[in-house]
């Protein structure tokens, strides 16, 4: 292993941990009023957060170019209330990763929430704790084995997202150059099979591990009859 | 039978029948073709349709990718490669068949910028493109196994500006992604074939790299070893007539 393939590890667990750890809130706020509120356009919420799961990743990668680009209506947005830029650095590869990782957080999420009894949610409520209160003391320590298990999950995907990355923030070592594009330009050059499978089995080891992670949390959590998230 | 079972088999049969196999010579031969090439070949397709041909199938790709998926088998028909060494790879592996390879085309590599963009450099010894890069970055097919993004560099490198822009490359998948930066405005400054540049309305062309700055960019074509349709020899033959040609002439390319 090169120093240059260490780089490129690292920075594929950079760019997963904080899109995973960014994504985690918003996942977990979507997957509640999934799970338990009723609103106006709920299916189309629903429909809305399962887009990257459906839609080609190229498409999602030119969709993000033209929103979060430097000149996109979100991206100019970002850089000039925020001060984050996300074309060619690493922070366009985490919000490929986020949003191609969301649909299955979300899922596993609210498959935990709504595995919690709402009765004693509403036990809760009788006995006098605000709604708040309810949540943090009754629905999340429960709910909380399907919001690790899908924030593994979320990492597993991440560690291989591809198609949206390089079609949003192209490929360029240090910053948008994780394990998956890596292996591609890798694959360009003849000559290069020992690199590419050395990096192959790292990203094998990476997703196969959180996978693995993922299930026993959510055996651990017992949801749904058979206890699988996947 | 139970019901869900019969409606089950139904759609599978349905789907099937959808996708039964043609005979496999309903469609054209299968061209693997240099993503600079698109609007050309498309041209090229429609004009050998027009002369009551099967339609061929085009697939436009970096010719590093397409020479690798020539190497794992793909049953193509033709390559048409954007370098002669892409094609000299696929040629030490046995993988052409002998005596169709031909040199056809030509092509310049242009600086562009942004169609909006007032940006002006004159492309000489040591011009400052790291200067009018700034933070930004410029947008090239990858240096280091495409053609555009190889030209490019070895343009760079005549030129003296490769170590001063080394590390503000956006490097792209092929030259057409490289483009389709500087159209967004992404990238101020991108390099790509003259004939990307006129394909576009979204860039403008600032200045030609100089022919001698890299060597000279050169399209061979030919036909594959594993190629089995029988109109394959005389698209090739097509493409390599006057008249294909100058399909690719209306294009910009430079015919040999």
């Amino acid at each position: 292993m090169t120093a240059e393939e260490w780089d490129i590890i690292l920075l594929s667990l950079k760019v997963s941990g904080v899109a995973v750890l960014a994504t985690l809130p918003v996942a977990f706020a979507i997957a509640w009023l999934l799970a338990r509120a009723r609103f106006p356009g709920k299916l189309l919420l629903d429909a809305f957060v399962h887009l990257p799961l459906v839609l080609p990743p190229v498409v999602m990668g030119w969709l993000l170019l033209i929103a979060f680009g430097n000149n996109g209506p979100i991206g100019r947005w970002f850089a000039e209330w925020v001060g984050v830029t996300f074309m060619f650095r690493w922070t366009g590869a985490a919000l490929a990763a986020a949003i191609m990782a969301l649909p299955l957080m979300v899922r596993a999420m609210r498959l935990s929430i709504e595995a919690v009894d709402p009765r004693l949610e509403a036990a809760a409520r009788t006995l006098g704790a605000s709604p708040l209160r309810t949540f943090f003391t009754i629905t999340l320590p429960l709910a909380r084995p399907g919001l690790l298990a899908g924030a593994v999950l979320g990492f597993a995907r991440s560690i291989g997202e591809f198609g949206a990355t390089i079609t949003f923030v192209s490929n360029i070592p240090g910053e948008t150059r994780t394990i998956p594009l890596a292996i591609y330009g890798a694959l360009q050059i003849p000559g290069n099979e020992a690199a590419v499978t050395r990096l192959a089995i790292i990203a094998v080891l990476l997703s196969l591990g959180a996978l693995l992670v993922s299930e026993w949390l959510a055996r651990r959590s017992g949801f749904g009859k058979g206890g699988h998230v996947l | 039978m139970p019901s869900v079972l019969r409606v089950y088999l139904g759609l599978l049969l349905a789907c099937l029948l959808l996708v039964a196999p043609v005979p496999a010579f309903a469609r054209g031969p299968l061209v693997l073709a240099a993503a600079s090439l698109q609007e050309a070949m498309n041209d090229a397709a429609k004009a050998w349709t027009a002369r009551r041909h099967e339609a061929p199938v085009l697939s436009f790709a970096g010719s590093s990718a397409l020479a690798r998926q020539i190497e794992a088998g793909a049953p193509a028909d033709l390559f048409i490669s954007a370098d002669e060494e892409w094609m000299d790879h696929v040629a030490d592996k046995g993988l052409l068949k002998p005596g169709t390879r031909a040199s056809f085309l030509t092509n310049r590599i242009v600086l562009i910028v942004p169609a909006g963009s007032r940006a002006n450099l004159r492309i000489g010894r040591d011009f400052p493109l790291a200067k009018a890069l700034g933070n930004s970055r410029l947008a090239m097919a990858d240096p280091n196994a495409v053609p555009a993004g190889r030209y490019g560099k070895a343009a760079l490198m005549a030129l003296g500006v490769w170590p001063s822009v080394q590390n503000r490359i956006a490097i792209a998948e092929n030259v057409r992604a490289a483009l389709l930066l500087v159209e967004r405005g992404e990238a101020p400054f991108g390099i790509v074939y003259a004939t990307d540049a006129r394909a576009s309305s979204k860039v403008r062309v600032v200045g030609v790299f100089p022919a001698n700055s890299h060597s000279p960019v050169s399209y061979p074509i030919a036909t594959l070893k594993a190629s089995k349709h029988p109109d394959a020899e005389a698209f090739r033959r097509f493409l390599l007539s006057r008249e294909g040609k100058a399909i690719f002439a209306r294009r910009g390319f430079s015919v040999r």
